[in-house]
């Protein structure tokens, strides 16, 4: 792929190109009016929040018209759509004394480190998994890469996340048990439990797409041909089979940030994860929609990414004259 | 209450009476004396409660300097302003920074602090508080009766959660070091609630700065100052070189680490990360004392967890039904049960660390028969069923939930526990949606009136805690007790109130619930509040 990135881009890159913006943009316009009026239709008011359960009826009203928490649904459509369009941001926050991009700003970078790393992890433990369960089919490992993969399926990514804790951190003393303060050892437990969540499934699809193409007639011609069988694996076969895992991947982008942010939470990580569970407890409506917000642009990006890269990987996008 | 040692009974009394006494003098050594013990070499001769049980067996020591307090707390501070948005979270920060003229102990006895000097007028109308010598603000501006005056004008605008209560009609600043504040008709709390967080004195007009921009770099006489603050996030104090307290705080440093779960809590401070927490749940405590790197102190305070009745539910506005089922609990079992032995059985709506509070208050007590003989009497002899609605993600309160719907099961009363999420629980308690509820009160004062008007008082705002409890004999006693001077016939008053509360049973105190922090066995000289803040510039490390 090296060399062939400043190819003009082909027909097929073109209608990519037209596809995602007409889906990408209704899909955050959704996001953000869906999360408003959920917000608004579950019970709670951010004042009682703030100033918990004695404050008299009094002063709770008080703050709600400071807040603005009186004006009509409309009104405060309105003047949310305002702060989106006009100063890309949801508002000040109700609780704090800032404002939701600023909020937001300060916990992103954490945030998108843990989704990065779990990337990553989820990219080390596939593909070797695939690779040995492929090579060694309906033999005791493949077996066993079949079902263990079954049981972190089965399992909720709270519980998981707490197990590594109790193993690693509890028990071992290797790792922080949680928390951000001690930099990139903080992230792998946290990143380790969403890459455990999320990659049977592509265990599973990367196998069963490695076996498909060992049979393929160009792996006999490059057999005879006498490459050697390790170039053929890397090169050719795992390259050809990884295009519908990426898809499948791309499919649960959605998932994977999810899984981060709850994971968040476990390893009292502060980030949007935390900041959105407890900007939900309190009904900050601002910050919540601004994470929603945030949130949608990022499945949105990686997906396109995902499938921009899978648009580059397919061998017939990738030869000049290729259609 | 906690077995305190020997020494500090003896300082126990002295509080005791001073706190009766109307005309305190704090020349003599009952507080100067704490402040000029230097870290000199020896051991500061007026350890407070909160210390000897903070670090279990540790805090008879040389304080040493140096060193930062990491303090994980579950939630961040949410703003500084102290009389804003003055809920607890905020308050545990905002007492570090600014400081009122009076304070209390770890025993809530009360204690002058800015004002070494205060004392009131026969007919208690007229207050006069002298201010301590040689206090200066983080800034280094000396503290003035102008800064005080504009202090307590702020709180008076803004109003706020806290507000001053007292019918105060003037403040003024008098010479160079006085403050005299009038009042229109005696009101006896009015010391107690100056002590609040939401008394704290700020420089006049804000030190020059901008209201808006004051309160992100505040600037007060407490113990530590703001040094960087990611809001939403961490809080970091540095400590005070102004402080008027010589030689405190010892510590260089506090940071306010944020750590939302509880369990990460524990798990923090077992690995280091943190070396104290704000708070331990009781399930954890055994686990945390028996390690001996960490110290855990349990310490009396101001929180009632209490069964609540919609006192205009069909069932419990019948009083024989509420008197039923306070009959129908097992208090004992069900406080060590659900608190694994931390915390005590309460038997009155006021915490033994309140004044006035009545030991020998008529609760009504465990008695199966007594319950059904009430619950005979009711309009509904042969039981009913109901919802008991208590917040989700509260383990302890699902507990005691279950408990209870046992309970109520054996007199026929049959219970359906309604859990949801905290944000929708306080909606339908407010509006009054709701039969029974688990909840808990915490006092802002150390007086009486505080709580007791809080969950009684029909015209104080909160609905007696929206139970609409109203009982007009109730109603006046309060009024009585607001206006009478400390002494044994206040004390009568408080009692009488204590008993028709247990009496009429519009809810039912459970349980006082202890104040529980753990720190590194190396952290000493905690002192924690009855109100759960932490005192920390008595604090220090060893190294």
């Amino acid at each position: 792929m090296i060399g062939e990135a400043f190819t003009l881009p082909t027909p097929g890159a073109l209608r990519w190109a037209r596809r995602t913006a007409f889906t990408v943009i209704p899909v955050v316009i959704g996001v953000v009016l869906a999360t408003f009026f959920l917000l608004r239709l579950v019970p709670g008011d951010p004042a009682a929040a703030i100033l918990g359960d004695q404050a008299s009826d009094a002063s709770l009203a008080a703050l709600r018209e400071k807040m603005g928490l009186n004006s009509s649904i409309g009104a405060q459509l309105l003047d949310f759509m305002g702060q989106v369009f006009f100063h890309a941001d949801t508002g000040n926050s109700l609780v704090f004394d800032v404002s939701s991009r600023q909020l937001i700003a300060a916990r992103a970078g954490i945030s998108m480190s843990l989704v990065a790393l779990s990337v990553v992890f989820t990219a080390v433990i596939v593909v070797p998994m695939a690779l040995l369960a492929a090579t060694h089919r309906d033999r005791l490992l493949d077996q066993l890469i079949r079902i263990i993969p079954a049981i972190g399926l089965s399992m909720p990514i709270f519980w998981i996340g707490l197990l590594l804790v109790l193993v690693f951190a509890v028990r071992l003393g290797w790792l922080p048990v949680g928390g951000s303060v001690n930099g990139f050892a903080s992230l792998i437990l946290p990143a380790l439990a969403v890459a455990i969540t999320i990659a049977p499934p592509l265990i599973r699809s990367l196998r069963a797409q490695l076996l498909e193409v060992f049979q393929a007639d160009f792996v006999s011609t490059l057999r005879a041909a006498g490459l050697p069988s390790r170039r053929i694996l890397v090169r050719h076969v795992l390259r050809n089979a990884a295009l519908p895992t990426l898809t499948l991947f791309g499919l649960n982008v959605a998932y994977l940030v999810g899984g981060t942010l709850i994971v968040e939470k476990v390893f009292a990580i502060n980030g949007l994860g935390a900041l959105m569970f407890e900007a939900i407890g309190n009904r900050d409506f601002p910050v919540v929609q601004g994470i929603a917000l945030f949130s949608a642009v990022v499945v949105v990006a990686v997906t396109l990414v995902t499938d921009f890269a899978v648009h580059r990987l397919d061998p017939r996008n990738s030869r000049p004259g290729a259609q | 209450m906690l077995a305190l040692p020997g020494r500090r009974k003896h300082y126990r009394l002295i509080a005791a009476v001073a706190a009766v006494a109307i005309f305190v003098s704090g020349c003599s050594g009952s507080s100067d004396a704490a402040t000029s013990a230097a870290p000199s070499g020896a051991a500061d001769p007026q350890q407070p409660a909160g210390s000897s049980a903070s670090a279990a067996g540790t805090s008879a020591g040389v304080a040493q300097a140096g060193g930062t307090i990491t303090f994980g707390r579950t939630q961040a501070p949410t703003s500084l302003d102290l009389h804003n948005q003055i809920t607890a979270n905020n308050a545990f920060a905002i007492d570090k920074i600014f400081e009122s003229l009076v304070s209390f102990d770890a025993d809530g006895a009360l204690e002058p602090w800015l004002a070494s000097k205060y004392e009131s007028s026969a007919d208690g109308l007229t207050w006069t508080f002298t201010l301590r010598d040689g206090v200066t603000f983080s800034n280094g501006a000396p503290l003035t009766p102008a800064d005080v005056v504009f202090s307590l004008n702020r709180h008076f605008k803004v109003g706020g959660p806290l507000p001053l209560a007292a019918p105060i009609t003037s403040i003024a600043a008098e010479g160079a070091n006085t403050v005299v504040i009038k009042l229109s008709a005696p009101y006896t709390p009015f010391l107690a609630e100056l002590a609040g967080f939401s008394n704290g004195i700020l420089p006049a007009d804000f030190g020059g700065v901008a209201e808006d921009k004051f309160f992100l770099k505040p600037v007060g006489t407490g113990p530590f100052v703001v040094a960087t603050w990611d809001q939403g996030g961490d809080l970091t104090f540095t400590a005070n070189k102004k402080y008027w307290q010589p030689g405190k705080p010892y510590v260089d440093s506090l940071i306010y680490r944020l750590v939302p779960e509880d369990t990460q809590l524990i798990a923090q401070l077992q690995g280091g990360q943190v070396n104290a927490i704000d708070q331990v749940s009781p399930a954890n405590v055994a686990e945390l004392e028996s390690n001996s790197k960490l110290a855990v102190s349990n310490t009396p305070g101001w929180e009632i967890e209490t069964l609540f009745f919609n006192n205009l539910d069909t069932h419990f506005s019948d009083r024989f039904v509420r008197r039923a089922v306070s009959y129908a609990l097992d208090r004992q079992g069900l406080v060590q049960a659900t608190s694994f032995g931390t915390a005590t059985v309460a038997g009155s709506l006021l915490p033994p660390t309140i004044p006035d509070y009545n030991a020998q208050t008529k609760t009504l007590n465990f008695n199966v028969d007594a319950a059904q003989k009430e619950l005979k009497q009711s309009a509904f002899p042969d039981g009913f069923s109901t919802k008991l609605m208590v917040a989700s993600g509260n383990s302890k309160r699902a507990q005691e939930a279950q408990i209870i719907q046992a309970a109520l099961a054996e007199i026929n009363i049959k219970v359906e526990i309604e859990s949801i999420d905290l944000a929708a629980f306080r909606e339908r308690f407010r509006a009054f949606d709701y039969s029974m509820m688990i909840n808990s009160a915490l006092s802002d004062v150390a007086d009486p009136n505080g709580i007791i008007s809080f969950q009684a008082d029909p015209d104080a705002g909160t609905n007696a805690y929206w139970t609409h409890y109203n009982n007009p004999e109730v109603t006046a006693l309060i009024q009585q007790g607001r206006t009478k001077a400390e002494g044994p016939d206040r004390a009568a008053i408080y009692a009488q109130i204590q008993d028709l509360i247990a009496g009429d049973a519009p809810y039912i105190p459970l349980a006082y619930t202890p104040n529980i922090k753990a720190t590194s066995a190396t952290v000493h000289g905690l002192v924690v509040l009855p109100n759960g803040s932490v005192r920390f510039q008595d604090a220090w490390i060893s190294k």
